[in-house]
């Protein structure tokens, strides 16, 4: 089985040298596939090639070949940059190469590394370090304080995805088909027409069949295991629910702040404070306003509107919304700081131009000020997310802790209850994993569309 | 760079009257406060005024203040919570400003390799591997001490890069200058740089400031001793002052506990809102 | 190379840099630290070093406490600076815990870094992992008492109460034939109950069977101006482990988990469906009220002292506080039982105090001499006085009824009548599982979804069933011999 890997990276190693490589020669064409097998490999032996042990499902084989194809393209990447510096082709951007060719302060070698030492200690002991234990352990059974621990490989990952194989293969390539016939649609339309709106819509489309493909892939629990799907859909929800309602929250109220007024500052301020607040008080301050027994929300619904609510945590939408409102209430300061911060980078003659052709706030809006956003959009697009991720679990911790059934237990209070609650160190690290994977490709996604390097307000 | 007070702009988007954008605004303010005001209500009241749903201030706050701060020991929460964000924000200000440093002005062999190891941490959240974490600072035997929420947190790539792109937006001059006077980086550091940093330092205290002192989840999971939580952490066993939920005691300790972070960001509204913006224009 | 060696030499000076930190704002945080000097309760424990006197070191013993609300972390604190008035050599520290769940997880963490408590206080849950719990070398952690005080019957003159321990609570503590831990806090689940409501209702004596409060439910229904639903207890799996007590049903095999390990739990027994779906079927007629989280003891007592329900099923640990703070005529009756079966018994909860093992004699019969004042009769009774715990020894019980309390407060005897009355069968001492912790949440867990998502309750036990037994296996496949 392992073999039959082996084979295919190094025929993966020769293609890519035949379709992505300008100078093809025989040793390009024999390093590529020997590095595509040796990359490959690392995974299988580090892991003592347990995905091909025989009492393995289907999909530990495929996780198997997966990590080899990841190891074989990796490989592959760093491959291809070294054949790029030899032709020239350095594809560094500029702004990286000229930082790491700047400096000049002339003084022994060891100044900067004694400089840099604290930081690097520190990111190496407490992010590196912890980074690829939660790989280690997440192939294992263990718990806190046990004798023994037992090497589980995949075990705990096919846990979390569905049975069958050929549907973890198939959906992603559906996924990813329809995302570039989409996109292809797309190239091929002109502004204005019927084809290119249909086109908007299968973009659409396609970019929600990536989140069905994800959500099929998963396991719909049974036999003892999570029901994976329903903490995608609560994480997909909630996250979705922040961000949404919190950034158009915070641009509404930064469009109306922004105006030139008497007592503009002080305005300000009233509207931003809420960033000092933590997710945790603001869990407090919504628990008191929707409790069942003394909260004001429920009282006021009764005794104003004659409306009987049910406890808001044994409603699925009640809870979800309640969990939004008090996290969309949180983060609302630091969106609507942003975008005031944005608004300057609007070119004020585009407005006026604007304004001079007669359009109308609405129109002016959308034509001219939205896309001049689009840059600060984008970055509270991620850091909203990475917030409605992790920051709000102190929030769910104080208003539902996950209830109802689960409904509101998101990726990371997920990963506490199983692996701190519940002690099972392994699973909680499998689904780490996989959270982990989530925050790469979206910061990915930032890297490459935005290229700034600079974020805000994080860690 | 760009200032950030577009109150004196002369020239403006808007045209029309202005009063209905102050009642708009007032409105805004007041929905934005609205869950603040309610738990300040709250805080004032016991739970038999609270279940009869009083809405005037209650007769409770003296006792609830006492059994929060004095019973439970708030104070105490208080106090961890101040320390670890002073430490964590002055070791974190000083470990960006060293690494920015030699990023900007030192050339170097495996330069691009600190570089990318750093810029790798960007994408990697304390949350995803806290289970990891959890396990081997607690294998050092720092659970429940001052160490464990202060050392981990003490670099920052957010930190180092901010610096970075501080220090390399300024003149080249300046360091040719000291270079003349014989400098070395630390005086470099503290003679010319801080100076000419105030503003990103600012606006990197208050971040750090308020992101320490409103962490929740690793101090719930390291800290476990009730004489070394910290304020967020310690909000959870105040729901229960002496048998039942009571909700007055919460909300003074909600309240309470935002003091700090608020004064920190409103006292130093003005450099950080500049250092922000210094930050956001590339 | 050089470079790595820098590296590893800078991280070794942080590491020894945080340590040094770390020692010195201890003790600025004892010194800088008014408020909590000013508090009386705590003074005796944040100044240790007054206490040790002019005589030598006083020989310390940390006592880790899962309290940390006024009432019984006042308690404890309290007893502990009167013992070390008495013994003035010894200088037992309470350290406090906002839940059983921490104080476990936190002394299993310290175990592993070699900083252990000499007294841990766990929950009856965690008996078994406190029995598999070992340290890096694989030896036990704990000690048990009864080979400790090994037939002593004072230790530094303090008498052994051990042996004077009620019945209820030896049986359930008692392991492999030896009383490992010593007793404190143990309780019962009993049912208050708002006699104003039910009198109104026409009912005069407190439900005592399911079909009782049933019929009291809809007899409250129909009140005018009664309150929103009838009756709620906590969804925490004690009360159905209670209930498979009463019933004579086991959770786990082997004897509960008491003649040899568990390797099995039964979460699809009879007495599991009949109690479930008994309460799914209040619930549904909206006569109990859920108040939408897990193991929620605050939030369904508020519900019972706002009065929005007229009876609550809760621990009798919490009897004198209803008795001072209810608006209303509360009175306490046994948990009501499945009148279909036969009643076998009810048993306790609450928690002991561990003690570790591998002291020097000096200490552990300091922690020794401590954990039998601790429980004297004086102190067990104003224990039970202050809270509603059972009085834990027989002489305490003697004495209480000598002093006239349980006329005075009849509502405190409930507990003790209660436990009285059970057989001492595997049944009705409770189960003794591995990770039971994580199984109870499994329990709870699939309640909550039978309570609110209204699905099937024999499918979703049955997947419970199977998601515990996958837990408990992989435990033994970790812990067990």
């Amino acid at each position: 089985m392992l073999i039959i890997g082996l084979i295919g990276a190094a025929g993966l190693g020769f293609l890519y040298v035949r379709f992505f490589i300008q100078r093809r020669t025989p040793i390009r064409y024999a390093v590529s596939s020997v590095a595509a097998v040796g990359g490959a490999s690392v995974t299988p032996f580090a892991m003592g090639q347990c995905g091909f042990a025989p009492e393995t499902t289907g999909v530990d084989r495929l996780l198997a070949y997966g990590l080899m194809a990841v190891g074989a393209a990796v490989a592959l990447v760093i491959v291809r940059s070294f054949f790029d510096r030899r032709d020239g082709l350095s594809n560094e951007s500029d702004a990286f190469a000229g930082e790491i060719r700047s400096g000049g302060y002339r003084m022994g070698w060891w100044v900067p590394w004694v400089l840099l030492a604290p930081t690097l200690a520190i990111l190496v002991v407490f992010l590196y370090t912890p980074a690829i234990q939660t790989f280690t352990l997440s192939t294992r059974l263990t718990r806190l304080g046990a004798p023994r621990s037992v090497d589980v490989c995949f075990r705990n990952f096919s846990e979390l995805l569905v049975a069958e194989p050929w549907r973890l293969v198939a959906y992603p390539l559906i996924a990813i088909g329809l995302v570039y016939g989409a996109r292809f649609w797309l190239s091929r339309t002109s502004p204005g027409t019927w084809s290119r709106r249909g086109a908007d819509l299968a973009t659409i489309a396609a970019a929600l069949s990536v989140f069905i493909a994800l959500y099929a892939m998963f396991s719909p629990g049974g036999g003892g295991n999570v029901d994976f799907r329903a903490v995608y859909l609560t994480t997909v929800i909630i996250s979705v629910g922040v961000v949404v309602v919190g950034m158009t929250l915070g641009l509404a109220v930064a469009y109306l702040a922004y105006r030139s007024l008497r007592g503009g500052s002080a305005y300000r301020t009233l509207l931003i404070w809420p960033y000092a607040i933590s997710p945790a008080v603001a869990g407090v301050l919504f628990f008191m306003i929707f409790d069942p027994t003394a909260g004001i929300f429920t009282h006021a619904m009764e005794s104003w509107f004659g409306i009987d609510v049910p406890n808001y945590r044994e409603s699925t939408l009640l809870a979800q919304t309640a969990i939004i409102l008090a996290s969309s209430w949180k983060i609302l300061g630091y969106n609507i700081l942003f975008y005031l911060a944005g608004f300057q980078s609007v070119s004020l003659d585009q407005v006026e131009a604007a304004v001079i052709d007669g359009a109308s706030p609405w129109q002016r809006f959308v034509k001219v000020v939205w896309p001049g956003l689009s840059p600060i959009t984008f970055f509270l697009l991620v850091t909203n997310l990475t917030y409605a991720f992790f920051e709000i679990y102190a929030t769910i911790d104080f208003m539902t802790k996950g209830a109802p059934a689960g409904d509101t237990s998101v990726a990371i209070y997920e990963i506490i209850r199983i692996g701190v609650n519940n002690g099972d160190l392994g699973r909680g690290a499998a689904q780490s994993v996989l959270l982990f994977i989530a925050v790469i490709g979206i910061t990915l996604w930032q890297f490459r569309t935005s290229g700034r390097r600079v974020t805000y307000g994080g860690a | 760079m760009m200032g950030f007070n577009p109150g004196v702009r002369k020239r403006t988007w808007f045209r029309g009257r202005d009063w209905p954008y102050h009642i708009a605004l007032i409105v805004t303010a007041l929905g934005i406060a609205f869950p603040l005001l309610y738990a300040t209500l709250i805080a004032t009241q016991n739970n038999t005024e609270i279940f009869s749903f009083k809405m005037t201030p209650g007769s409770a706050l003296a006792s609830n203040f006492e059994s929060v701060w004095f019973k439970r020991d708030f104070a105490g929460a208080m106090w961890n919570s101040t320390q670890q964000a002073l430490y964590v924000t002055t070791g974190k200000t000083v470990l960006s400003l060293m690494a920015g440093l030699a990023f900007v002005y030192f050339k170097f062999r495996g330069k691009w390799l600190v570089f990318f190891l750093v810029l790798v941490t960007l994408m990697m959240p304390t949350e995803v591997m806290i289970l990891a974490m959890f396990r081997l600072v607690s294998g050092f035997g720092w659970q429940d001490t001052m160490a464990s929420i202060v050392v981990p947190f003490l670099a920052s790539a957010t930190g180092a890069f901010l610096f970075r792109q501080h220090f390399s937006n300024m003149p080249v001059e300046l360091l040719e200058a000291s270079q003349i006077d014989g400098a070395t980086p630390v005086k470099f550091l503290t003679r010319v740089l801080i100076p000419l940093s105030w503003n990103v330092i600012a606006a990197l205290f208050v971040i750090q400031f308020v992101y320490t002192w409103n962490m929740f989840l690793w101090p719930s999971l390291i800290i476990r001793d009730e004489s070394a939580q910290v304020t967020q952490v310690a909000l959870q066993t105040l729901t229960n002052i002496d048998g039942a939920l009571t909700y007055g005691p919460l909300m003074l300790s909600a309240i309470i506990a935002s003091v700090p972070p608020a004064v920190v960001f409103l006292l130093m509204q003005k450099p950080f809102m500049s250092g922000f913006a210094l930050g956001q224009d590339k | 190379m050089k470079h790595r060696l820098l590296i590893l030499l800078t991280i070794l000076a942080m590491v020894a840099a945080a340590c040094g930190d770390d020692s010195s704002t201890e003790t600025t945080a004892a010194g800088d630290q008014p408020a909590t000097t000013q508090a009386p309760d705590t003074a005796t424990t944040a100044a240790p070093a007054t206490t040790a006197g002019g005589g030598g070191e006083a020989i310390n013993i940390d006592f880790w406490v899962a309290f940390s609300d006024e009432a019984r972390l006042g308690f404890s604190e309290e007893k502990a600076a009167a013992f070390n008035a008495k013994h003035p050599e010894y200088n037992v520290e309470v350290t406090s815990f906002a839940s059983y769940n921490d104080a476990f997880d936190a002394a299993v963490l310290a175990v592993d870094s070699g900083e252990p408590p000499e007294i841990i206080h766990f929950f009856e849950a965690a008996t078994r992992q406190a029995l598999d719990a070992v340290d890096a070398s694989g030896n036990p952690i704990f000690k048990s008492v009864t080979d400790a005080i090994g037939g002593r019957t004072d230790i530094l003159g303090e008498p052994v109460v051990l042996d004077d321990v009620v019945d209820a609570a030896r049986n359930y503590y008692t392991v492999d034939g030896s009383f490992y831990s010593m007793p404190w806090n143990t309780s019962t689940t009993v049912m208050f109950n708002n006699m104003d409501i039910l009198n109104a209702a026409g009912i005069t004596e407190p439900p005592a069977t399911w079909g009782e409060v049933e019929a009291a439910c809809e007899a409250i229904a129909a009140l005018p101006d009664g309150p929103s639903a009838c009756i709620t207890w906590p969804n925490h799996s004690w009360f159905v482990e209670q209930s498979l007590g009463q019933q004579g049903e086991l959770l786990g095999n082997n004897d509960n988990g008491r003649s040899d390990r568990a390797t099995e739990v039964y979460l699809t027994s009879d007495g599991m469906l009949n109690y479930v779906n008994w309460w799914k079927g209040l619930s549904d007629s909206g006569y109990y009220t859920y108040t939408g989280l897990q193991r929620d003891w605050d939030g369904t007592s508020n519900a019972y002292l706002a009065e929005e329900v007229a009876m609550l099923i809760y621990s009798s640990s919490d009897t004198t506080f209803f008795d001072t703070n209810a608006s209303f005529t509360n009175q306490a009756s046994f948990m009501p039982y499945n009148e279909n079966v036969d009643y076998v018994g009810n048993l306790i909860g609450g928690a002991t105090l561990w003690m570790l093992d591998g002291m020097d004699a000096a200490q552990e019969d300091g922690a020794l001499a401590f954990l039998n004042f601790f429980s004297n009769p004086e102190n067990a009774a104003e224990w039970h006085q202050i809270t509603g715990y059972i009085p834990i020894t027989k002489t305490a019980e003697a004495q209480l009824v000598a002093d006239g309390w349980y006329e005075e407060s009849p509502n405190s005897k409930v507990a003790s009548d209660q436990l009285a009355a059970a057989e001492n069968t595997p049944a009705s001492l409770g189960a003794l599982l591995g990770n039971f912790v994580g199984i109870r949440d499994i329990i709870t867990g699939a309640i909550e979804d039978i309570l609110v998502n209204d699905v099937d309750v024999t499918e979703r036990l049955t997947q419970a069933n199977e998601e515990a037994n996958r837990s408990l296996s992989e435990y033994e496949q970790l812990f067990g011999g």
